[in-house]
């Protein structure tokens, strides 16, 4: 498979290049590290892309940690957001501690935050991540800027919601208020797969050991696009945290999902498994609460 | 229309001209005849052609080689001076760690990565560095003793 009609491969170095770029009148798409285009293009899927343009080179490489969150360039790779977030050290980036081990080092090295979620695809790890950090994009156009929460990216099974000419610069993570962890785990088939379920959870308790804010996240393929569970929220919030709420939560989750059934399992299996899935990633952040 | 890059590959500049939809894997393989980035899967699951781009690991064959101008390849080719091989390969070929030998170059390009990065590894990070490779003969035993000994063989 090719890109039978691409005429142009731009390598811009600034965003105004890129937005002048994207205002073409021509089939073009942005290439940040390609791990996603290259597999749709070897489906035969991108034989009408006339322009790509690598936005790698424009400034968006740079993440910065403060008491305030982190702020990730869309360009940053994981393998870079990963050293960023090792050096934290901290409980309340746990999830995508565990979340941005899960892809093989040579995706790590080139994948970016912004290509994971602009991808859309419900099966991805990271996404699941940011969902429960409460993540929230910065996005530009020839028009100026704007700020979008992540659930509001996603637009169904492979779609956003960008409008034309629009793209993706930033991706911030709050500091969540208070004691906080999180954690994250995947069920896969084998090493080198997607998910067949994953989850990430996300904890604030007080001094009484009281959980005052909960985010519980789920995807791979339980809905067309990564999900939050607010039922599973709402049973948490208010909560000890102890082992019956964790199982309830777990539980309630089935009320947030939709899953499909695929090759790589059915419907059934990951209405079962992400119940399981729900309380363990719970658990695993509860360990981690300080 | 073709594209002009520059790539330095083990340690020698060149200057190209590339389709611009080529991946970096098929320049590497078709225009600088390097037998070592293999195709396999042509989609980023297998890992046979994992290289060296700027000091990381990646699947060549998800790279397209206009992006990867200016960059520092190295490719398995490039793991030796000359004749003498480095311990990483002369590890792979004591442990046993080649059957068919389509996977060895891009193992040995996911353990140099870990080896650059962790000297000391234990059986954990060496299969989860090797994660991104798949090997259909070895069974793997062989290969995560052969990246033991060259971790030994480096530290000297
Ligand atoms: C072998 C393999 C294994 C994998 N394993 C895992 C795994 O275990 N866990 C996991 O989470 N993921 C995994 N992935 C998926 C990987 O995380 C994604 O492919 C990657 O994050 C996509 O990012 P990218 O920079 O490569 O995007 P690209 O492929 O460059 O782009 C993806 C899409 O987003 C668009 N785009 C990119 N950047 C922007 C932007 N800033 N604004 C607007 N649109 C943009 C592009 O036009 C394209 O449509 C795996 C992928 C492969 C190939
Ligand atoms: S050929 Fe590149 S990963 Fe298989
Ligand atoms: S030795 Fe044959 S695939 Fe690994």
């Amino acid at each position: 498979m090719a890109l039978q009609n691409l005429k142009d491969f731009h390598r811009p170095d600034a965003i105004e290049d890129v937005l002048a770029l994207l205002g073409k009148d021509e089939e073009t798409l942005i290439l940040a590290g390609g791990t996603f285009l290259r597999g749709l293009e070897a489906r035969g899927l991108l034989s009408g892309v006339e322009a790509l343009v690598d936005i790698r080179r424009v400034g968006l490489d740079k993440v910065v940690a403060d008491n305030n969150g982190i702020k990730a360039g869309a360009a940053v790779t994981f393998t870079r957001l990963r050293g960023v977030v090792a050096r934290q050290q901290e409980a309340w980036l746990g999830g995508l501690a565990d979340a941005l081990d899960r892809p093989p080092v040579q995706v790590r090295n080139v994948a970016t935050v912004g290509g994971c979620i602009a991808a859309a695809c419900p099966f991805f790890d990271v996404p699941t991540a940011l969902l429960a950090l409460d993540a929230e994009l910065t996005i530009r156009s020839s028009d100026g800027e704007r700020h979008l929460p992540l659930p509001e990216l996603f637009d169904g099974l492979f779609a956003n919601t960008l409008e034309p000419g629009e793209f993706i610069t930033e991706v911030s993570l709050p500091r969540p208020p208070g004691n906080a962890a999180g954690a994250f785990l995947k069920l896969e088939a084998t090493a080198n797969d997607l998910a067949i379920v994953n989850v990430a959870t996300q904890l604030s308790i007080d001094a009484n050991r009281v959980c005052t804010r909960a985010c519980v996240a789920l995807g791979g393929g339980v809905a067309d696009t990564a999900v939050r569970s607010a039922a599973a929220e709402t049973i948490l919030v208010g909560s000890r945290l102890d082992a019956a709420a964790l199982q309830a939560a777990g539980e309630a989750v089935i009320s947030d999902i939709d899953p499909m059934s695929d090759h790589r399992a059915s419907a059934a299996y990951r209405r079962a498994v992400a119940k399981v899935m729900t309380r363990r990633a719970l658990e695993r952040a509860v360990a981690r609460l300080a | 229309m073709k594209q002009m890059i520059t790539l330095e590959v083990n340690g020698e500049r060149h200057e190209l001209a590339v389709e611009k939809d080529a991946t970096l894997r098929d320049v590497l393989h078709d225009q600088l005849n390097l037998d070592g980035p293999k195709k396999g899967c042509d989609t980023g699951s297998c890992g046979c052609c994992t290289v060296h781009v700027d000091g990381l690991a990646v699947y060549s064959c998800m790279r397209y080689a206009v992006a990867c101008d200016g960059a520092k390849v190295l490719t398995a080719e490039g793991l030796s001076a000359g004749a003498d091989l480095h311990p990483i390969q002369q590890s792979f070929i004591d442990a046993g760690a080649v059957q068919c030998g389509y996977c060895t170059c891009g193992m040995m390009m996911s353990a140099k990565q870990l080896l650059d990065e962790t000297p000391r590894p234990d059986e954990e990070d060496i299969r989860h560095a090797i994660a991104g490779n798949l090997c259909r003969c070895t069974g793997y035993a062989k290969i995560v003793d052969a990246v033991k000994l060259a971790a030994d063989r480096l530290a000297g």
